[in-house]
């Protein structure tokens, strides 16, 4: 039984790739939006992959924090009409950060304080979680402009790979925790006895950490963190929004993963976590398969090799020319066996990952190995052409 | 580039393995260990993830190491190096006091402060594994003869092994500034530590050694003497038939031979091996070339590395002597 991938993949709305590195997430979701420009839509992709290569792919001088139009002629030459278009926009985390600054801040002298403060500058360029956080915080802002039809999303390889939805929260609890209030207002903690302690304990660690560093982290800390309390109301409530937006109706989770059993172990992982968020899973795209050779069917198993020597003399005799027939005859068939096993494990994964995704009502999509990367928008497109062509349920 | 000599890798007193996810860095991690546990030594693998990869390999249904760490196998130990675990012994060893550093670094308000202040993760963790190198049995000979980092997968690089060098800037006197200087001394010795990046035969993880190495040498003054490609295809037929997919290619592409599957098949297999052989060969070379270092080639185990004996199959690829580049 065949079922299309969902169209809602393409919009309106926000679809999401997520999954480990190194499995060709940028690239799908680069295909993905391609498809959605093929159908109509105004589409964007954002990536956070700083690769020349899709910028390369997608044939535009380079990519940056602003959205870039992909050349008019070439979209023509695939077939996308007059009203669909291709933007792709890259991530840059500082600017990003700055951004939001500068709207929220109270005055010039609050945002100049914050913008040069040591802490601000190594949270917004280093801090764990930053990069999702201005990820998020950059989705939202070119979703609400209202310019494209469907923003699709290559989320950043982290370690755990869902910190994107928490990171919103993580900033916010940070800047209200109750230690951090206390360190700017003591005061306000003075009389509490319990917070007293605490306090106090606190403070003498922060204590011998700035008198064995020498630095002056209590002050940065505090100094930042009241240039940025005014800013916290707006922060908060578009912390607020941005997590809405990506827990909402309008987004959609697409797993991109690949075959290798620790990819397809995580990608697992990551759909049982999806579901800890409440998000429902739109679908998988197993990227990279390989295929016996003149079959139709993706992660069909490949032929027994069992060969006789009658067989292996026959083959022998066809590769005279090779000057060497028997190690000839052997070596292919080792040659086969090889592939076989590739395609073998391949197919184990993709059978788990299958149950995976259309037990919980996904669609499930293959893209097979390409002989070549994928270099140019005709790699993409052939990319698009598995994901919609080839996907069951 | 004339290349200095190559210490054996087991030589060292610590190597640090870096690279991106994917790259298979915690399997190299794990099986030099594995190595030099084997080879007599007495080895800390010591991990720096939040979540234990190294243990699972070598023990698939063990206890986790934690931050006290375990010995798995006669010689090797395995640790995570917990940065928090770390700030409460630093501290209790500085302040003298270990109940009330317990329950501050416990408090959940103190984490979050703590996660958003940079640096002294990199600091500490570093801290404890220089601890550890210092750290002497009865007899006065080293606790562990080879410490292995499994360094985090960040998108930083190396940047968190320079930490020490900017305390060392940042602060003029006091116990900080000696410990860093000392930690410092120890990444910037070249015949004790050596950073092993580790990365793939494909086009990203090319780049980004490459871009690695190059920063490497510019700004850490960490050694880097070589690099492990891992997951590199062999040779797909064997020598004087190199030409073999050709060969196949020109029988008929339906003709059979009894069970085997039709020839174009198997030239369809064929070229695919060589391609891909080829393909990986390139990027082998791109590396070498690139980073001017030589290079050491780990198998391509198609299943992945899943338990001991894959680790096993890994260790004397990573124990040869580097590949020199052409």
């Amino acid at each position: 039984m065949k079922r299309a991938v969902p169209q809602n993949l393409l919009g309106p709305g926000l679809t999401v790739c997520v999954g480990c590195g190194g499995v060709g997430k940028t690239t799908v979701a680069a295909a993905l939006a391609l498809e959605a420009a093929r159908t109509g839509r105004r589409a964007l992709v954002l990536t956070i992959d700083p690769a020349r290569r899709l910028a390369d792919a997608l044939g535009v001088e380079a990519l940056d924090n602003e959205p870039r139009a992909l050349p008019r002629a070439r979209l023509d030459a695939l077939g996308v009409p007059p009203e669909g278009c291709l933007h792709a926009v890259m991530l840059d985390m500082k600017r990003t950060f700055d951004d939001l600054v500068e709207r929220f801040a109270e005055s010039s002298d609050a945002r100049e304080r914050i913008l040069g403060n040591p802490i601000y500058q190594h949270i917004s360029e280093t801090l764990a979680g930053s990069v999702e956080y201005s990820a998020m915080e950059k989705v939202y802002d070119l979703w609400q402009n209202d310019d494209y039809d469907v923003v699709i999303v290559d989320t950043p390889p982290a370690q755990h790979a869902l910190d994107f939805l928490e990171a919103p929260q993580r900033l916010i609890e940070l800047l209200e925790s109750r230690v951090v209030q206390m360190l700017i207002h003591p005061a306000f903690a003075a009389g509490r006895f319990g917070f007293r302690l605490f306090q106090q304990g606190t403070r003498r660690v922060l204590q011998a950490l700035e008198r064995v560093s020498g630095l002056s982290f209590l002050e940065d800390v505090s100094e930042f963190l009241l240039a940025f309390e005014g800013m916290s109301p707006e922060f908060r409530a578009r912390a607020n929004e941005v997590r809405g937006v990506l827990l909402g109706p309008q987004a959609s989770y697409v797993l991109v993963t690949g075959p290798a059993r620790a990819s397809v172990r995580q990608a697992l992982d990551f759909r049982g976590r999806l579901s800890d968020y409440g998000v429902t899973l739109a679908g998988v795209i197993a990227n990279r398969v390989h295929s016996w050779p003149g079959t139709d069917e993706l992660h069909e198993p490949p032929p027994n090799l069992d060969a006789s020597a009658a067989d292996l003399s026959a083959l022998a005799e066809a590769l005279a020319s090779t000057g060497a027939p028997q190690r000839a005859a052997e070596a292919t068939l080792a040659v086969a066996s090889d592939y076989a096993a590739v395609v073998r494990r391949d197919g184990r994964a993709l059978r788990e990952l299958r149950k995976a995704a259309t037990g919980a009502g996904g669609f499930w999509a293959v893209i097979p190995e390409l002989p070549e990367d994928v270099h140019d928008l005709d790699g993409l497109a052939r990319m698009a052409a598995a994901v919609f062509g080839n996907a069951t349920t | 580039m004339a290349q200095a000599m190559h210490r054996d890798l087991l030589d060292h007193r610590l190597v640090i393995v870096t690279g991106k996810g994917g790259t298979g860095k915690t399997s190299v991690a794990a099986a030099i260990g594995l190595a030099a546990a084997s080879a007599g030594k007495r080895v800390l693998v010591a991990e720096m993830a939040s979540d234990e990869a190294v243990m699972p390999l070598l023990e698939p249904d063990g206890a986790p190491a934690g931050y006290p760490g375990r010995e798995v196998l006669p010689g090797l130990s395995v640790m995570r190096v917990d940065p928090f675990a770390a700030l409460s012994e630093y501290l209790a060893l500085q302040l003298g006091g270990r109940l009330i550093v317990d329950r501050v670094v416990a408090n959940r308000g103190f984490r979050q402060l703590m996660n958003g202040a940079p640096g002294w993760r990199e600091l500490i963790t570093l801290g404890k594994v220089w601890h550890i190198e210092q750290m002497k049995k009865a007899d006065g000979s080293p606790r562990y003869d080879l410490i292995v980092v499994d360094a985090p997968a960040t998108g930083h690089g190396v940047a968190f092994l320079n930490v020490p060098r900017v305390v060392v800037s940042a602060v003029r006197t006091g116990p900080l500034r000696r410990h860093s200087l000392a930690v410092e001394d120890l990444i910037e010795d070249p015949d004790r530590t050596l950073l092993l990046p580790v990365t793939l035969a494909e086009e990203l993880p090319t780049r980004e050694t490459v871009e690695l190495v190059a920063r490497v040498r510019e700004e850490a003054g960490v050694r880097v003497d070589r690099v492990v490609v891992n997951g590199v295809a062999p040779p797909p037929f064997p020598s004087g038939l190199e030409d073999l997919d050709v060969a196949l290619r020109a029988l008929p592409a339906d003709a059979r031979f009894g069970a085997l599957p039709p020839a174009g098949v198997l030239a369809d297999c064929a070229s695919f091996l060589r391609a891909r052989h080829a393909l990986n060969r390139g990027y082998v070379e791109q590396v070498s070339e690139l980073t001017g270092l030589p290079v050491l080639c780990l198998p391509l185990l198609v299943d992945g590395v899943e338990r001991r004996e894959d680790l096993v199959r890994l260790a004397d690829p990573l124990l040869a002597a580097p590949e020199l580049p052409a």
